[in-house]
């Protein structure tokens, strides 16, 4: 640990930490554009001026002043001095982030950094969320003696989600640096030269496109952008930051689990943004995520519960739907019902599920049903994994717990199904094709019950359809491929009468004379950790934001 | 009468001087011989650190100095030959590799030895198309006679040089900006610290020098330390106890040119005024001095009271100039400090490489202020302020005194200071050439600022008589530190 003066604090930091963030450790805020955790750094931004202190050249030993040169916090890192190097024998930096000539320095270089800008904040998205405002209203002047013609150099298409206002760029390269580096992908470059710098993709002499920033990760361009010269298309226009409410939670387009922050109002999920976490996703998440959550909003989704009259399917009310499944439930044997829950659900879902199959209709029969493999995208610094659910693990580990750690999948879950009279499928998934085994097997079964949230070909096979929430509509928690136990959180309300799925399931126990009495997701959680093998801190509580892993 | 004294250039118009055989007749590679035979590397090192030879490509740094700080322990480490000669008004590299390649081959072979370096890069200027044909025929001549390759003339040293043509930008020419372009990457400055001495090409330790640099290494080991630092003044530098010498030894090659009878490359000895190189050239074409810029166009301007200044990297930057690349442009009394301005200020702009908020910004606003200013479009105002004293009426109360406020002046100043400030000598900047832009916006400036005032007022270029246009030393700080020299002196 490295001893620092900061300001007036003193502070300890590990070795190798920049001043930028060491400060930011210590709630002081040295502004920067350029530099990003999860980049390198060329310094170039010149915001993050700070001032060094050492020894005077030429002066008696033992003298020590600020540097003669400003140094960018980003690059400078403190690290443990030999004793003989101390300054004032106990420090190991000395370090202003708020001097009379670093607050110049900011002030100037923020006045560079507005020559060109078109000031459209009143029609730019990333006003409220721009570190040029942010910066300019904490460090900047409050008008510009900038008289001369300003550059404008032309918007741009960059790819399928990314437009580039050119104007606002303040040429910080932290997209370069991420095309380069995190993606590996490079389609982003610089083209020109001085103050007509612009960022570019590669392009024919006629301005045609000879490659577009169409990779996996492109989205995270958009977030990095300091400012609001990247925009994501998918966001253009929607909403104004300040009148979205955040919420953080998981992503649900894959196995990987990254941690996301649903950004929505009452009407609907607006955007999803990657949130830090060192082990999992660090700061990025792939585009099938970010722009996946589509379904969620959708006109379609199935707002009252379905059930088959003469072959159409009549919008009933829940009462009458849990009420044709009771009877046909309390018709059959325990071993000609099939319960399948859903890796698309949360573990409280699936943990009620099983507790349903197993104590109340004592079945052994459980399923687990999922999005079709997919395919796996490894960048130097990302992988997508093959594995579209994001609770696969979770989901096999609890419906397991109930049942020997026998869970059905493949083949011959399909072949109990085919063979079942009953089959209660908890499915949530959003474009689930099936496969003609499947569909045969769903085919076969004399009542089906679906529990879903869009209309799918599954639910045409369906004799009851019950609609059901996704993951932007519950509390629960996933775990991811690598054991990493994380919560999702409620962010609006279901579309019409959809209720959260362990609700539904429970309703349905209560019905049969099950005794099932959770109020909360956290409730089920607290029995998870009670009675699910390695679940043992997975409570609500323990896991927080930043998530458990689970003992290997 | 100053005579030339040639070193470097002694053979230079020697006809096929270029060719191995001529070189040999005239000593070549004799001194490389010798520092092998008689030297080990540590001493070479020590010898060009007696020697007192600063670098000629612009900073004066130390050469012996640079080499010292160079980490012994890490291998490979890199030899650059720093050949982008591209600063306005310098040209004294470019007679070397046309004429001379194998002079400058001796000294990286000599620097090699010195440093255990094995492989050389020579990046050049790509407007140097005959001076990189001779300097590849010269290298394709020393590998055929041994010097150049594996285990050099039986002595187990190897060295490899290649030649790299640059694509003509000025930012490559600064050292980092050379390596990232030698690397194959977009030309532009690394943030230091860590210095190409330590992290250079290819993140390896790397010497980078320029070729006058390097083509004083041969006449340094083939005439000795002691020849050698008889020629030049040496200050010592009081702020150290006791005085620290500060070297200028050795000769410079001066590129004179502007308003002198004969421009040209002269070689002389370091220490020399204006007048006297004025006088070297031909004398001034023109009746009087207006203003001379001592080392190439990002140098501050020295003014006709400065003549007397010595021409010599301590001497200059008591003068709060600089020795440079030792491109000295003499103009006489016809010439318009604010055309010059405008003229240095779009080569700037237009070459700045855009890395840096400061500079890629502040460059092209820096250039469109002295446009406005010369096209007569430059901001003034009359503003009256409360003064008070003994007013008209013979009361006391407001005089009213009005006073004129050049807006663009101002705003010129400040903002080329916002760059890099040229009084306490920082620059918010990556590389040093936020420095090159301010220099010369502010000092010629500050020091003709009656031109720059008249061209205001009349909304037109106006060229007044150098008495006029000068702002004589006592008025401006920019002078100051010239007239007191507190901390060196002559020893």
């Amino acid at each position: 640990m490295a001893f620092v003066k900061l300001n007036d604090l003193e502070i300890e930091v590990e070795d190798g930490t920049n001043i930028v963030e060491a400060a930011r450790q210590h709630g002081i805020e040295v502004p920067h554009y350029c530099y990003h955790p999860g980049l390198t750094r060329p310094a170039n931004c010149r915001m993050c001026l700070i001032e060094t202190y050492g020894p005077i050249p030429g002066a008696p030993p033992g003298t020590i002043g600020p540097a003669r040169q400003l140094a960018t916090g980003c690059t400078t890192t403190v690290r443990t001095a030999p004793p003989d190097r101390k300054l004032d024998d106990k420090y190991d930096a000395i370090v202003q982030t708020d001097s009379p000539r670093v607050k110049k320095a900011r002030e100037d270089v923020l006045e560079f950094l507005l020559v060109h800008h078109p000031l459209d904040c009143p029609v730019c998205d990333q006003a409220g969320e721009c570190d040029l405002q942010d910066y300019s209203y904490r460090h900047g002047h409050d008008k510009s003696r900038y008289i001369e013609v300003k550059n404008v150099p032309p918007k741009k298409d960059l790819g399928p989600d990314v437009l580039l206002y050119s104007t606002r760029c303040v040429v910080c390269t932290r997209c370069i640096r991420f095309a380069e580096e995190v993606s590996g992908t490079g389609e982003l470059g610089l083209v020109h030269r001085g103050s007509h710098d612009e960022i570019d993709i590669p392009r024919s002499h006629e301005g045609v496109p000879l490659q577009v920033l169409d990779n996996k990760l492109a989205g995270n361009v958009v977030d990095i952008c300091p400012v609001g010269a990247l925009i994501s298309k998918d966001f253009l226009f929607k909403s104004r930051p300040w009148f979205m409410e955040k919420a953080n939670s998981v992503c649900s387009g894959c196995s990987v689990g990254c941690n996301i922050t649903v950004e929505y109002k009452v009407d609907g999920v607006y955007r999803l943004k990657p949130r830090f976490h060192e082990d999992i996703n660090q700061h990025w998440m792939c585009d099938d995520g970010r722009l996946g959550y589509h379904y969620v909003n959708s006109d379609d989704r199935l707002q009252l519960p379905l059930k088959r009259v003469d072959d159409e399917f009549t919008p009933t009310h829940w009462a009458d739907a849990l009420a044709v499944i009771t009877e046909k439930l309390s018709e059959v044997e325990a071993e000609d019902i099939v319960v399948i829950g859903s890796a698309q659900g949360t573990n409280e879902d699936n943990y009620v599920l099983q507790q349903f199959a197993h104590d109340v209709l004592k079945t052994t029969q459980l399923g687990l049903f999922g999005q079709l493999l997919g395919e796996e995208h490894k960048f130097p610094q990302f992988t997508i994994e093959a594995d579209k659910n994001p609770n696969t693990a979770g989901a096999r580990t609890i419906l397991g717990s109930a049942n020997g750690n026998v869970v059905l999948e493949g083949d011959t879950l399909w072949e109990k199904v085919s063979g079942a009279k009953v089959v209660y499928l908890v499915s949530g998934l959003p474009e689930r094709p099936l496969e003609d085994a499947e569909k045969a097997a769903l085919e076969s079964v004399d009542f089906l019950i679906v529990q879903d949230i869009l209309p799918s070909e599954i639910t045409q096979l369906a004799d009851v359809v019950l609609p059901g929430t996704t993951f932007a509509e519950k509390d629960g928690t996933f775990t991811n491929s690598t054991g990493w136990v994380q919560r999702i959180r409620k962010t609006i309300d279901p579309p019409g009468e959809a209720r959260v799925d362990w609700e539904i399931t429970q309703q349905l126990a209560k019905q049969l004379g099950g005794e099932m009495n959770y109020h909360f997701a956290g409730e089920i959680a607290l029995a998870i950790s009670e009675n699910v093998a390695g679940y043992g801190d997975a409570t609500h509580q323990k896991i927080g934001d930043a998530g458990i892993k689970l003992a290997e | 009468m100053v005579e030339e004294r040639r070193i470097l250039y002694e053979h230079l118009d020697v006809p096929d001087i270029n060719t191995f055989d001529v070189f040999r007749q005239y000593d070549g590679y004799t001194r490389f011989e010798k520092a092998i035979a008689e030297y080990q590397p540590e001493d070479i090192a020590k010898m060009v650190l007696d020697s007192g030879l600063k670098g000629r490509g612009g900073a004066g740094f130390s050469t012996g100095e640079k080499w010292s700080f160079v980490p012994k322990d890490i291998k490979p480490c890199y030899l650059c030959c720093n050949a982008d000669e591209s600063e306005p008004g310098t040209f004294s590299n470019r007679y070397v590799l046309e004429k001379n390649p194998h002079l400058l081959i001796e000294g990286i072979l000599i620097c090699c030895y010195a440093m255990g370096i094995e492989t050389t890069y020579i990046y050049i200027r790509g407007e140097f198309t005959l001076g990189k044909k001779m300097l590849d025929a010269a290298i394709k001549e020393a590998y055929e006679q041994g010097y150049l390759g594996k285990d050099i003339r039986g002595t187990g040293l190897n060295v490899d040089i290649y030649s790299h043509p640059g694509a003509g930008a000025y930012i490559c020419g600064e050292e980092t900006g050379l390596i990232e372009s030698l690397e194959g990457k977009r030309g532009q400055p690394r943030n230091k610290p860590p210095f190409p001495a330590v992290e250079g090409v290819f993140r390896k330790p790397t010497v980078v020098q320029n070729v006058e640099t390097l083509c004083n290494l041969p006449f340094i080991i083939g005439n000795g330390v002691e020849w050698y630092t008889q020629m030049g003044p040496t200050y010592a530098d009081t702020r150290f106890d006791p005085p620290k010498p500060d070297a200028n030894t050795g000769t410079k090659l001066y590129c004179i040119s502007g308003d002198v009878n004969e421009p040209g490359v002269y070689e002389l000895d370091l220490g020399l005024t204006s007048t006297e190189l004025i006088e070297v050239a031909g004398g001034l074409r023109g009746e009087e001095v207006k203003a001379v810029i001592p080392g190439g166009s990002s140098a501050p301007i020295l003014t006709h009271y400065e003549l007397d200044t010595r021409l010599d990297f301590t001497s200059l930057t008591l003068a709060k100039s600089m020795l440079g690349s030792g491109g000295i442009i003499v103009m006489n009394e016809t010439r318009n400090i604010v055309d010059c301005l405008l003229n240095i200020m779009k080569f700037y702009a237009h070459e700045s490489c855009g890395q840096c908020t400061p500079c890629r910004w502040g460059t092209p606003w820096v250039r469109d202020i002295v446009q406005r200013i010369a096209d007569g479009d430059g901001r003034k105002d009359t503003i009256t302020r409360p003064k008070f004293g003994v007013a008209e009426n013979g009361r006391w109360g407001d005089t009213g005194e009005t006073e004129e406020i050049y807006e663009d002046l101002d705003l010129l100043e400040s903002v080329a200071n916002n760059i890099a400030n040229v009084d306490t000598m920082t620059w918010n900047t990556i590389c040093v050439f936020g420095i090159a832009v301010s220099w010369p916006a502010v000092s010629y400036m500050r020091k003709f600022r009656p031109e720059f005032e008249a061209t205001i007022r009349e909304g037109k270029l106006v060229t007044l008589p150098v008495a006029e246009a000068t702002v004589p030393p006592e008025e401006n700080y920019a002078y100051q530190q010239r007239f007191v020299p507190k901390e060196f002196a002559d020893l």
